[in-house]
């Protein structure tokens, strides 16, 4: 028989990145909140302790920490011309699952967008003219964001300093960096 | 010589694949390749017999000739043989991996493209059985096992397997050798614990220091060489390697 549980405010569906990042800024507001999540829980020690962590084989070759085929089938193709097929094993993407989600296994590389990724239209716009825009038809639907680099930027800061995100700032305040990469779009800080 | 050549492309590999996603450097020079191989077992040291649990006597003939050639042993270096490599491939397909952990196993079943990946039914085991005894009655029919087979022979009956343009009792054999050759790279590279890569020769040829815990204090230290002895992730305190073939590959 099912389990009737009290009611909580708030469900996360998936612990992964972003449902634990969701579950703990509300959390931290005064809120209850129940995670959900498929596969096993995992914690740093001992499921992620080293030196079993460094089985190649076992990770790296036979995506051990991916949801199992077996349980999980997607199907594939390259174009509407061909047949769908089962993905039989991950090669190409790769799903995880579990506690932690794809965070555990991400390639922790974190990169700011663009100034113009924001304003797409726009940028497109200032840049070539309307004429431009008129002359790819329909089918173009480039829109802006609604949100703009510097709406961002304080959001962007405060998950690289919770992170630990390394590497050389090229541009603070609009002060290009030596060292840094200068095409990038301005921090606040290093 | 064709062998160097080989050997040469083997330590490529092997470096490629086992440094992708550490954040090491490591230096290879000859010195250390000289130091680690003075710890090393020499070349046709006797090597403790396998003891299959998957591969018939047959299949067994077939598989530690083949993975000779793939991967021989030269003047400095063991081979797959000698690295243990048929009883990685043995336990492998003993296990849970031979009975098709982590494939999906349903329909549709229909010939894929090549980018739709493996699309045919056998489970490894099954795929390795049906290919070996083709491979073998065609063989045993022709008066020529390949076990007896000289050399190049061997080479070219494997490259015959490798052009897929044999059928063998429904496994296309360049899938079959595509197969055969994953393992053979897996079991000579991989940590022994797995039951290849014994006294971990392949670690010490191409300078792999292994499974070691932390490089927590050497994170501020750079253009330092890692020259150390390598280490399995089964080792115990007194060096023993603890052969376990049954780690699944789930999830912790």
């Amino acid at each position: 028989m099912a389990q009737r549980l009290k009611p909580v405010d708030v469900v996360t569906i998936g612990v992964g990145l972003t449902g634990s990042l969701a579950a703990l800024e509300l959390a931290e507001t005064g809120l209850k909140v129940v995670g959900l999540e498929r596969g096993a829980p995992r914690y740093t020690v001992p499921d992620f302790q080293s030196p079993a962590i460094h089985d190649e084989l076992r990770f790296s070759i036979r995506k051990a920490m991916m949801q199992d085929n077996v349980k999980v089938a997607a199907s594939f193709r390259n174009n509407s011309d061909q047949t769908a097929l089962p993905i039989r094993r991950w090669e190409s993407f790769l799903p995880g699952q579990g506690l932690g989600g794809s965070f555990v296994h991400w390639n922790g590389q974190s990169f700011r967008f663009q100034v113009a990724d924001f304003i797409y239209r726009t940028h497109i716009l200032e840049r070539y003219g309307q004429k431009f825009l008129d002359a790819c038809g329909p089918e173009l639907t480039i829109q802006d964001w609604g949100v703009t680099y510097d709406e961002i930027e304080p959001h962007y800061d405060r998950f690289e300093y919770l992170c630990g995100v390394s590497g050389k700032a090229g541009n603070i305040k609009g002060q290009i960096q030596p060292g840094g990469n200068p095409f990038e779009a301005p921090r606040s800080r290093e | 010589m064709a062998n160097v050549s080989r050997r040469t492309m083997i330590k490529t590999i092997g470096a490629g694949m086992l440094t992708a996603g550490l954040p090491l450097v490591i230096a290879k020079t000859d010195e250390h390749a000289a130091a680690i191989a003075a710890a090393t077992p020499p070349v046709g040291a006797t090597t403790p017999p396998i003891t299959y649990v998957f591969f018939s006597t047959e299949e067994a003939a077939f598989i530690e000739a083949a993975v000779s050639r793939l991967i021989p042993a030269d003047e400095q270096w063991p081979g797959a043989l000698e690295a243990a490599v048929p009883n990685y491939i043995d336990e492998q397909l003993a296990g849970a991996w031979g009975r098709g952990e982590r494939l999906y196993r349903s329909g549709p079943w229909q010939q894929g493209t090549p980018s739709q990946g493996y699309q045919l039914r056998f489970t490894p085991a099954e795929l390795f059985h049906t290919a070996l005894a083709a491979i073998n009655k065609e063989l045993a029919k022709a008066g020529t096992p390949f076990a007896t087979m000289s050399p190049d022979q061997q080479d070219a009956y494997l490259r015959s397997l490798e052009a897929g343009d044999k059928d063998l009792d429904g496994v296309p054999s360049v899938v079959f050798f595509g197969e055969l050759w994953e393992f053979t790279v897996e079991g000579f590279f991989s940590d022994p614990v797995h039951g290849g890569n014994r006294d971990m020769v392949a670690w010490r040829m191409i300078g792999f220091p292994g499974a070691y815990a932390s490089y927590y204090d050497l994170v501020d230290r750079h253009g330092i060489t890692i020259d150390r002895p390598p280490m399995s992730l089964a080792e115990d305190a007194h060096g023993h390697v603890h052969m376990n073939p049954g780690i699944r590959a789930h999830s912790p």
